[in-house]
């Protein structure tokens, strides 16, 4: 653990691991690609002032389009919403930072670098073209121009960018289960903060969808697996298509992710409004329950909706009318969100400040997206508008309300997090060019609906509209240069402020200085006596005798263990795994020393894994450069998580807090059981996959088509056989270690590590047999490329021996520690492995049956 | 001491299911009446599985709520398989 340097200090923000810090670097990182997503708009824009290819090209259109989108929604809004619920998210339920600071910074720096890897692919020759949502095969390198590396860079960039946010879900998650204050029960949290929490639950299991997506798209870019070929063995797809389910898979999977995700980047936005609403009419939002129990239901029902984008597919009419019952349904929820804001604004008594102005705009642009969707929602009528302008208008009046909220948002917070006020004049202006850009650019696209979308052709008496939209568009942007300079200026000329420049606001975070000391509170914050107080050390020693056991079982710090990112698409998953397997490697727990701020580690695995993703993306050109450069930056990061692994560094659990329902779930536990939840999603959805292609084709008859007569029961009983005993080992070493017997945490360890090692070898050799058969049906051996169920064998249980592998680095590291009399009398990091561990069983418990019985 | 005999116990059934599962296949009950062969080998799966998750990973002792955060996990992936599948039926 380092010191952290000034805030003046380049080094500083590279090694903070403070929130508020964090928050600061999101905030500027979004809105550095809200610019770069931006200009790739203006380009298009440019383009479509003629219904003809002559500005950027036909493949120029394609990668603009297609990477904006990409970009705005990755890698713009929600970060930039994250910006704010890093640093507000503390403040308002009284923690003093996230639960596992060092994974916040890994989160930070991952999606940084996958931005950067992002930046990198249009140099790559071509980058991707294929749309946002990345439809497959259209976007797998068969069905691509070119190399393809750029467009697998883009993929890759994904992987990584979702790996940075099941991290930030897994500890945001963690931290408002583990640190409210005392007294602050979830339903009073904040509206933002309670906003925050929804979309975190979304999040979780949304991009672990969209991550099993990703992993079987890279694969079958860069090892060639053959989920989305249509034809394996190169007849056209128009007569004799083997793979019928390739392309529904992709909808499916990505839609799946897909919708929540809207919802994923509309809620914060929703929670900017009500905070807002509440501040500037000076009144409790009208409803507040209401609206809660609402925004439960929509974030709930997100989940079943997804097939509302796929109503020009071959998916049959009863499940067509299904989803749009459920899409028509929740449009309920939000029109009482609805009215919830607009008789608070009756209600109280508005003031007109730049923050409120945002808020209210994006309200009106919503309700104009919100309606125009139930349209979409309705299938005859998205017969005639899917593809269409029609669906580009609805989405950006919707998603752009969001940003809208957020813009107000960064007005409403900027005083608190510089200290300084922003020039109010500006803001209006800002506001009211913003309003009008916004619906010059985007209304015509309602009356130029019949344009098709993703095409820079459309008819030719759309022009003047399209005009008006570039118009718009300049507008739009042109704001943009009002809000930086307002905010740049006020940074060193604006008014200075205090705790509280808005007179109603009434959430914790306004009662602490602007911008907030490095700890948050003087004291420990508290709700228990119905209002905010701060408790000094001696009142927190009288509350924590009067409570029992569990609120106060001191601090554990946060450490991780040393394991690595090799397995190509594990790579980005291991470092979730790692941080959080093995819980107190060198925990110190004591309650005395303060807190630490400050890893570098952080920045170097991303490094690392940007170097190896890189790499990775055109590995398969067999370039010497590639190559070393995944070589290079595999040991970076393998070498950096074992860093961190070694670093002491301590971020104690609250001494009292509220954490309904997770009381007696300590944060190591809870961020461990929230990780494996999101890792179930993972590996549900790639046997969601496997049966999907598998039921497509013909349940039954892809064993006989498929499988050679060679791949049979007994190695994969074996390997059953093998981790059961290995998992049985693991309690053992539980049981050991809560008796204090050093031998006996070795020798179950050591049986762990090489019962998994037994599992790895047996099956290495099942593979190299398969790989090499000759029989009349396989004569050139059943490798992966083969066919669709050699595919998906050997990537699922690939997948599945990338995470024993993980686990082994994990045990193998904890017995050499045991050699050393650790855990003796404190079995708890074995208990966490352990958990880990008996998922990865758990998994294999299916896919023994899936894959070598049924 | 603690549940070291019931760990035990446990560990033999999860052994014995497994056998019994390659058995089916073995006597040749997959492919006489695969439908009944696949809805047994699942069951007894799904019996394993909430075997090791109760006991080994000990869901049993814990709060309820952790059991929902882990089931909602699994319910997505089902919901998601489930619904996929009948789509193109
Ligand atoms: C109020 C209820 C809403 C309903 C009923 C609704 C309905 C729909 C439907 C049916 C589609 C599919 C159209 C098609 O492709 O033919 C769609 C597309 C879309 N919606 Fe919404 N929507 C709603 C709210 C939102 C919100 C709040 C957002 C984001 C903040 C959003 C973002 C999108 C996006 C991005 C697409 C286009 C996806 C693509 O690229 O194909 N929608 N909406
Ligand atoms: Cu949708």
């Amino acid at each position: 653990m380092s010191d952290l340097p000034p805030k003046s200090s380049i080094r500083r923000w590279f090694l903070t691991t403070n929130h508020k810090d964090i928050g600061i670097l999101y905030l500027v990182t979004a809105l550095f690609f809200l610019v770069f997503g931006g200009l790739l708009a203006m380009l298009f824009r440019v383009e479509l002032l003629t219904p003809a290819a002559d500005f950027l090209g036909e493949s120029g259109y394609n990668q603009a389009v297609s990477t904006h989108g990409l970009l705005m929604v990755f890698w713009f809004i929600s970060p930039f919403a994250f910006g704010f619920a890093n640093y507000i998210v503390p403040l308002q339920i009284g923690a003093d930072d996230l639960a596992f600071p060092r994974l916040n910074a890994l989160s930070y720096w991952l999606y940084l670098f996958s931005g950067i890897l992002f930046g990198i692919s249009f140099f790559q020759g071509v980058t991707f073209p294929g749309g946002w949502t990345m439809y497959a095969p259209l976007n797998t390198p068969a069905y691509m121009p070119g190399e393809a590396l750029g467009a697998t860079s883009v993929v890759l960039a994904m992987i990584m960018f979702v790996a940075a946010v099941t991290l930030g879900s897994v500890n945001f998650l963690t931290t408002m289960y583990r640190m409210r204050a005392e007294g602050l029960r979830m339903r009073d949290i904040p509206m933002f903060s309670l906003s925050i929490n929804l979309t975190v639950w979304m999040m979780l299991f949304a991009f672990a969808a969209l991550l099993a997506a990703l992993i079987i798209l890279s694969s079958d870019h860069i090892i060639g697996t053959n989920y989305f070929t249509y034809q394996i063995d190169g007849d056209t797809f128009a007569t004799n298509v083997n793979n019928p389910g390739s392309s529904m898979l992709w909808a499916h999977l990505f839609w799946f992710f897909g919708h929540p995700e809207v919802y994923i980047v509309f809620f914060p936005a929703l929670g900017v409004m009500a905070e807002c609403f509440q501040t500037f009419t000076g009144r409790r939002l009208v409803g507040r329950k209401w609206f809660i129990i609402s925004m439960v239901l929509v974030a709930l029902q997100s989940f079943i909706v997804w097939m509302h984008h796929m109503f020009l597919t071959g998916i049959n009419l009863e499940i067509k009318t299904l989803f749009m019952a459920t899409t028509i349904g929740i449009s309920l929820p939000f029109d009482l969100m609805v009215f919830s804001l607009i008789y608070t604004m009756i209600k109280g008594r508005v003031r007109y400040m730049t923050p409120f102005l945002f808020s209210l705009g994006a309200l009106l642009l919503f309700i104009l997206g919100g309606i125009t969707g139930v349209f979409l929602g309705a299938v005859v009528l998205d017969y005639q508008f899917r593809g269409t302008y029609w669906v580009v208008a609805h989405f950006h009046y919707v998603m752009v309300a969001g940003a809208t909220a957020l813009f107000g948002g960064l007005y409403y917070w900027y005083p608190k997090m510089t200290g300084k006020m922003y020039n109010e004049f500006l803001g209006k202006v800002h506001f009211a060019v913003y309003f009008i850009g916004f619906n010059l650019l985007y209304f015509p696209m309602f009356i130029a609906w019949e344009t098709p979308r993703r095409v820079f052709n459309y008819p030719v008496e759309l022009t003047v509209w399209h005009n008006l939209s570039t118009v718009g568009a300049i507008i739009l942007g042109g704001s943009f240069l009002i809000m930086f300079y307002n905010l740049f200026v006020s940074y060193f000329r604006g008014a200075e402020v205090g705790d509280q420049p808005w007179e109603f606001a009434t959430s914790a975070e306004w009662a602490v200085a602007s911008p907030p000391p490095l700890e948050n509170f003087d004291g420990v914050p508290s709700y228990a006596s119905g209002t905010l107080e701060f408790l000094s050390p001696s009142d927190v020693a009288k509350r924590q005798s009067g409570h029992s056991g569990a609120a106060a079982d001191g601090g554990t710090a946060e450490t991780s263990p040393a394991t690595d990112g090799a397995g190509a698409e594990a790579g980005a998953l291991a470092t979730t795994e790692t941080a959080l397997a093995t819980g107190a490697g060198t925990a110190e727990p004591t309650g005395h020393e303060h807190a630490s701020h400050a890893s570098f580690w952080p920045f170097m695995i991303s490094l690392g894994g940007f170097l190896l993703f890189l790499g990775l993306s055109g590995i398969r050109t067999g370039s010497m450069l590639y190559t070393s450069l995944a070589l290079v930056g595999g040991i970076l990061g393998f070498g950096s998580l074992v860093g961190m692994a070694q670093e002491p560094f301590f971020a104690p659990e609250t001494a009292i807090a509220e954490r309904w329902p997770f009381a007696d779930v300590e944060k190591m536990k809870l961020g461990m059981w929230t990780f494996l939840a999101s890792d179930i999603v993972l590996f549900g959805a790639f046997i969601g996959s496997y049966a999907f292609i598998r039921f497509a084709y013909g349940w039954e008859a892809w064993h006989h088509d498929l499988i050679p007569e060679a791949h049979v029961t007994f190695p994969g009983l074996v390997n059953t056989y093998l981790l059961l005993t290995s998992s049985f080992a693991v309690v053992l070493a539980m049981v050991a270690a809560e008796k204090e017997s050093r031998a006996g945490v070795m020798a179950s360890l050591g049986a762990t590590f090489a019962l998994g090692v037994g599992f790895l070898i047996n099956k290495g050799i099942e593979w190299q047999h398969l790989f090499h058969i000759h029989t009349e049906a396989f004569p050139e051996g059943w490798a992966i490329t083969t066919n669709l169920a050699s595919s998906t064998f050997y990537l699922t249980t690939g997948l599945h021996a990338a995470h024993v592998i993980i686990g082994l680095i994990i045990a193998g590291y904890m017995f050499f520690r045991s050699w050393n009399g650790a855990y003796l009398g404190d079995e708890k990091p074995i208990e966490y492995f352990g958990l880990y561990w008996h998922l990865v069983d758990i998994v294999w418990l299916f896919l023994f049956p899936l894959f070598y019985i049924l | 001491m603690t549940h070291t005999k019931l760990y035990t116990i446990i560990y033999v059934v999860l052994f014995a299911f497994a056998t019994i599962q390659a058995a089916v296949e073995g006597f040749g009950l997959v492919d006489e009446s695969y439908w009944f062969a696949f809805w047994l080998i699942i069951v007894l799966s799904v019996v394993k599985a909430v075997m090791v998750a109760a006991y080994y990973q000990h869901l049993r002792w814990e709060p309820r709520s952790v059991s929902y955060l882990a089931g909602g996990g699994v319910l997505v992936a089902l919901a998601l398989t489930a619904a996929a599948a009948y789509s193109i039926v």
